[in-house]
């Protein structure tokens, strides 16, 4: 495609407006708009785009938008929702046209916004600390006392940290003044962030020409900046950071997953953690390694079924407990959602006035909790100009699944009944008043159409106070209506760009810079590599364990006793990887295979049905198997047979996946893996002390039995043995030989060579491979097989910092 | 009242269980005049490997301990000396039903004894239709708060069966309403939805009965386990008093207040948490000794 710089068009912006009935786009009356002013001229900071857009030649733009959904669809990028027949994976519905604000009009917003966090952090440090706020009567304690988000064993608990709010979101809307006003606060868990980023990445693959073109400030820092305050709130060098995530069956667990790894923090669940001692801890195959900072994406009732809701099953026992001993710190406080209360909305201006001895700089959408009298009399009088809704939705009005109605509906259906039901039932509801949110251009059949929009906009606290993501990601409504604004309801998501007139600050965490604007095609999201390197590594654990299990059993039938050497060795062995030969089937082995498979459904479109389906026979074979093989000669046959069912997956993937960056990982992933188990497995059973037998053990394991009687015509020895199995080129189970294709795959990997030099990665591979090529048979004893292993442990570690962080 | 209590609770599993973690809230409250614990203990077998002691938002003395090994079950020993004030219920200070909203509203305090924990729904306690079409008759008319209580004690009691068989332990109201049995937890929380159906602010109460009637009087429903009545905040002259649906009566000084909360799931005795694959049983004894007439 031509690729002409989009600066070349910018004389000429009203013509394309004027010229192509595509743009010819008007606002509608009384509302604003986020491009047009309301003499109807467009904007500055829009200029330039909608120059470039309106001389694109037919179809060029739907080749772009194009180019967006396929990296949202490459990267996997979707919620879940929640609907009558069930739950469905719904891929993230991108509005192509980005929403541009100056940055100058971002400012005066930003202070706003902080000043709100600072309120709400107050707020929060009040209900759950003296409770002045109810005493003095600025909050009624009905909103503290009925509120099923104030978490009473959480009261009088104080923050390790001092804070209680780390990271908050904002549901702000354009009225038709112009003015910004706040539609809700999101406190318990803010999700959203993490789209923001895939939004941006995706719409700059549509647009990079533009987006390079424009000075857009750029979304990293602001991540970099909110992960070096997380790390400012370890206690010590040892404790972990980590994103505690509900589990994939969350509606946004996709994002929990990426921005773990954007990050470089490990994403947990309540399962994975155990308090010891009041300290929270993760449990992994070294042991138990402490926890200090907890980003939970988990609503907080769930976090621990001993003191908070009874009935989770993906909670700590003893998380609260961690809190009181200010052990660990979460991001924000458990009971935070308490913040969300749509009534509260409606006392901030006083809170505000009391606490702060200042006015709200970005006033709340007008609210009325009708628990008080004159504010019910007051929503009764005026309701054909309200939406009365839950006082304790955290929702905003326009996506709460439809809890809230339109005061003018009422009107019609219900008038004579309206004041009985807000006395009745006021303390639980509110009314608001009606916004008409501004509009911004949508591409909708091939023209731009205004559709209604609000903000989800982000503040994380920093070592220098509350800092805003410059940009977040616009919810686009589906019709002119409002409430249209809901995903649910069709709505769709755009980048938000912050335009300054000067060049902005560049700063990325992403491993390349270029992915943000390369369109190489099949540049691969870090998230599928991730995902292809661990199914790699499973496949190939199952691989080795199934191995040794079988050959474990085989000579197990005919010994009939676990306590000969060679068995009580390899026992021993196999119980260093958690797996117990007195299960004829170990436990570890199934989760091995079922961790294949969930690697493997995250990553379901890289594969053929086929080998999708190989893979789940082999997960259902050995699961039955679990239930029916017994030890011995039945298990040997067995492991036989899940190897052949193994081997059928790797061939279909073999025969049928395409030859680029993804194999390359899935093939490392499989490389290091059967690297590291035959480096262990000699180091093990090949020295002088081995018990008898192990020699041969280790040539079936390693599938070399013929191999070997033909090329050293002599009984299996140590040093042809390992010759064979550590350093023999040729030998696809060897050690070298593993070596020989990890270098090979790294060499074709994207920034193998940076600025013309070896990357660090790169030269450790090439490093270890030829280490390993000079080597003799004699030379290979026990710790130079202990080195190994650490190096392709390390060897995996930084392939992961440099392509999968 | 001077009593002295005992209570066992034992937990037997059919597959040994491990990481086993237990809140624990059995030992009687010191509430001003009204009840004072003199000595009390607990003891835990086997010996947990951690082990704290806090105060819950309601006050109540919580121990919270940690099981590490397997085991083949856990014991739960709780012994107390405590002395209990009659506490008749005096002249009707409440106001008309109608005048209440406004009494609470001049409540503002969030404090354990707020009336405003005490409106809304709670954990275990939803809004039930079926519970507030039956309370629907207590709405109009002229009566007090302690009035309107003390009716819905007592057609309570006339309506349903007390029957240990009909439900367990996370029997919903609903469901206990619509069979009309069931035990103390099920009649105070049916108790519990039908008041604050009407907007009258109601908890539950955990605690013990004596066991073996004064002479020439009938044993009470529930002594032979922890039992459970309600509270009922009756404006803020009257504040609140306690009544006991199981057998339709005031709590006096054979009740033994344990814990105070919103519903059962505030103030269950034991909460645990364990590793175990197999089923368990749960035995439990409960003394309650007078050592003196008052």
């Amino acid at each position: 495609m031509g690729k002409k710089p989009a600066t070349e068009r910018r004389d000429d912006v009203k013509a394309g407006i004027g010229n192509d009935p595509a743009f010819a786009y008007s606002a509608l009356p009384g509302v604003a708009d986020e491009m047009v002013d309301n003499a109807g001229a467009v904007r500055p900071v829009w200029q330039n785009l909608l120059a470039a857009l309106s001389r694109m030649p037919e179809g060029e733009l739907s080749e772009r938008f194009a180019r967006a959904d396929r990296y949202l669809r490459d990267a996997g990028v979707f919620y879940r929702a929640y609907g009558a027949t069930g739950m469905s994976e719904r891929s993230w519905p991108i509005s192509h046209i980005p929403v541009l604000i100056d940055e100058r009009e971002w400012q005066v917003l930003s202070a706003g916004l902080r000043q709100r966090a600072d309120l709400l952090e107050q707020i929060i440090a009040d209900i759950y600390g003296d409770n002045r706020l109810v005493e003095s009567g600025l909050l009624p304690p009905a909103l503290v006392g009925a509120n099923p988000e104030f978490l009473r064993p959480l009261a009088g608990v104080k923050p390790a940290k001092g804070h209680y709010l780390h990271f908050l979101a904002f549901e702000i809307g354009r009225g038709p003044d112009g003015n910004w006003w706040v539609l809700a606060d999101r406190a318990q868990a803010p999700s959203g962030a993490g789209f923001a980023l895939e939004t941006r990445v995706a719409t700059t693959r549509a647009f990079s020409d533009i987006y390079a073109e424009t000075n857009v400030h750029r979304l990293a820092s602001f991540f970099g900046a909110f992960r070096d305050a997380l790390q400012g709130m370890k206690r010590s060098g040892d404790g972990r950071i980590a994103v505690l995530t509900p589990g994939p069956a969350n509606e946004t667990y996709y994002e929990h997953a990426y921005i773990a790894r954007y990050l470089g923090f490990m994403l947990l669940e309540g399962e994975d953690l155990a308090v010891v001692n009041d300290q929270v801890m993760v449990r992994t195959v070294a042991g138990l390694k402490p926890i200090s900072v907890l980003w939970r994406r988990l609503d907080a009732s769930y976090a621990d079924p001993l003191e908070l809701n009874q009935h989770s099953h993906i909670g700590t026992p003893g998380m609260v407990q961690a809190l009181r001993a200010q052990a660990v710190t979460i991001v924000n406080a458990l009971g935070s959602g308490i913040l969300e209360t749509r009534a509260l909305l409606a006392f901030m201006p006083t809170i505000s006035r009391h606490f702060l001895g200042e006015e709200l700089q970005l006033p709340s959408i007008a609210t009325w909790w009708c628990g008080q009298k004159a504010e019910r009399e007051h929503v009764a009088a005026n309701i054909g100009k309200m939406v009365i809704g839950p006082a304790y939705s955290g929702m905003p009005f326009f996506d709460d699944n439809g809890q809230s109605v339109l005061g003018s509906t009422l009107l019609t259906t219900k008038r004579k009944s309206i004041s009985d039901w807000l006395s009745t039932d006021g303390h639980k509801l509110v009314g608001q008043e009606v916004v008409t949110l501004s509009t911004t251009p949508a591409w909708v059949d091939g023209k731009l159409l205004p559709r209604p929009m609000s903000l989800r906009v982000f503040a994380a606290r920093t070592a220098n106070g509350w800092q805003i993501m410059p940009g977040g990601f616009a919810r686009i409504g589906s019709g002119d209506d409002v409430a249209a604004i809901a995903m649910q309801a069709g709505g769709s998501a755009a980048d938000v760009w912050i335009v300054s007139d000067k060049p902005v600050e560049r700063h990325t965490l992403l491993p390349a810079e270029e992915t943000f604007t390369r369109n190489m095609p099949g540049s691969l999201p870090s998230r599928a590599a991730d995902n292809l390197f661990w199914l790699g590594r499973y496949i190939e654990r199952a691989e080795g364990a199934l191995r040794i299990l079988r050959a474990w059993h085989g000579r197990y039938a005919e010994a009939a006793d676990p306590n000969q050497p060679l068995l009580a060795d390899v026992s021993a062995y196999l119980a260093a990887i958690d797996i117990d030969t007195e299960e004829a089937v170990p436990e570890s082995l199934l989760r091995n295979i079922d961790s294949a498979v969930y690697s493997a459904s995250n990553i379901r479109d890289r594969f053929s049905p086929d080998g999708w389906l190989a893979l789940n026979d082999l997960a259902k074979t050995a699961r039955r198997f679990k239930q029916t093989i017994t030890s011995g000669d039945d298990a040997s046959h067995a492991m036989t047979i899940l190897l052949r069912k193994l081997a059928g997956f790797a061939g279909l993937v073999h025969e049928n996946m395409y030859r680029f960056t993804g194999w390359r990982f899935l093939s490392l992933g499989r490389y290091i893996e059967r690297g590291l188990h035959m480096t262990r497995l000699l180091g093990r059973m090949s020295g002088p002390d081995a018990p008898d037998g192990a020699l041969d053990m280790l040539l079936e394991i390693g599938d070399s039995v013929m191999t070997h009687r033909r090329r050293y015509n002599v009984n299996t020895a140590r040093l042809t043995v390992t010759d064979l199995l550590a350093l023999d080129p040729l030998n696809p189970r060897s050690i070298l030989f593993q070596m020989n294709e990890i270098h090979r795959e790294v060499e074709q990997l994207p920034n193998a060579f940076v600025n013309g030099q070896m990357s660090p990665f790169y030269r450790e591979a090439m490093r270890l491979h030829s280490g390993l090529a000079v080597m003799t048979p004699e030379t290979m004893d026990g710790d130079v097989y202990r080195r190994l292993e650490r190096e392709l442990e390390r060897l995996s570690d930084l392939l992961a910092q440099t392509y999968l962080g | 009242m001077l009593y002295d209590l005992s209570l066992h609770m034992g937990y037997i599993y059919d597959v040994p269980a491990s990481g086993a973690h237990h809140v624990i809230r059995v030992l009687p409250l010191s509430i001003g005049n009204r009840q004072r614990l003199i000595a009390g203990s607990l003891t835990v077998s086997p010996q947990p490997d951690e082990q704290s002691n806090y105060v819950d938002f309601f006050r109540h003395p919580t121990t919270s301990i940690f099981v590490r090994n397997a085991h083949e079950r856990l014991d739960i020993r709780m012994q107390a000396r405590v002395q209990v004030e009659n506490q008749a219920i005096g002249a009707d200070f409440s106001p008309l039903l109608a005048r209440l909203p406004e009494e609470i509203s001049t409540d503002w305090s969030v404090e354990p004894d707020s009336p405003h924990h005490f409106l809304a729904t709670s954990p275990r306690l939803p809004e039930t239709p079926q519970i507030a079409e039956y309370a629907r008759q207590w709405a109009g008319g002229g009566l007090t708060v302690m009035q309107i209580a003390q009716s819905v004690c007592a057609r309570i009691h006339h309506d349903f069966t007390y029957d240990t068989e009909a439900t367990t332990v996370d029997t919903t109201p609903r469901e206990s309403f619509e069979l009309k049995r069931g035990v103390c937890q099920d009649f105070v929380h049916v108790m519990i939805v039908a008041l604050r159906s009407l907007g009258i602010p109601a908890g539950y109460v955990s605690g013990f009965l004596r066991t073996i009637p004064p002479p020439g009087k009938e044993r009470l429903e529930g002594a032979d386990a922890m039992h459970a009545w309600v509270r009922i905040w009756c404006g803020q002259t009257a504040g609140w008093i306690e009544l006991d649906p199981t057998n339709n009566i005031a709590a006096g000084t054979d009740h033994i207040v344990v814990a105070y909360g919103r519903d059962y799931s505030d103030v269950a005795p034991v909460i645990g948490v364990l590793k175990s694959y197999g089923s368990q049983k749960a035995v439990q004894a409960v003394d309650v000794i007078p050592l003196k007439q008052s």
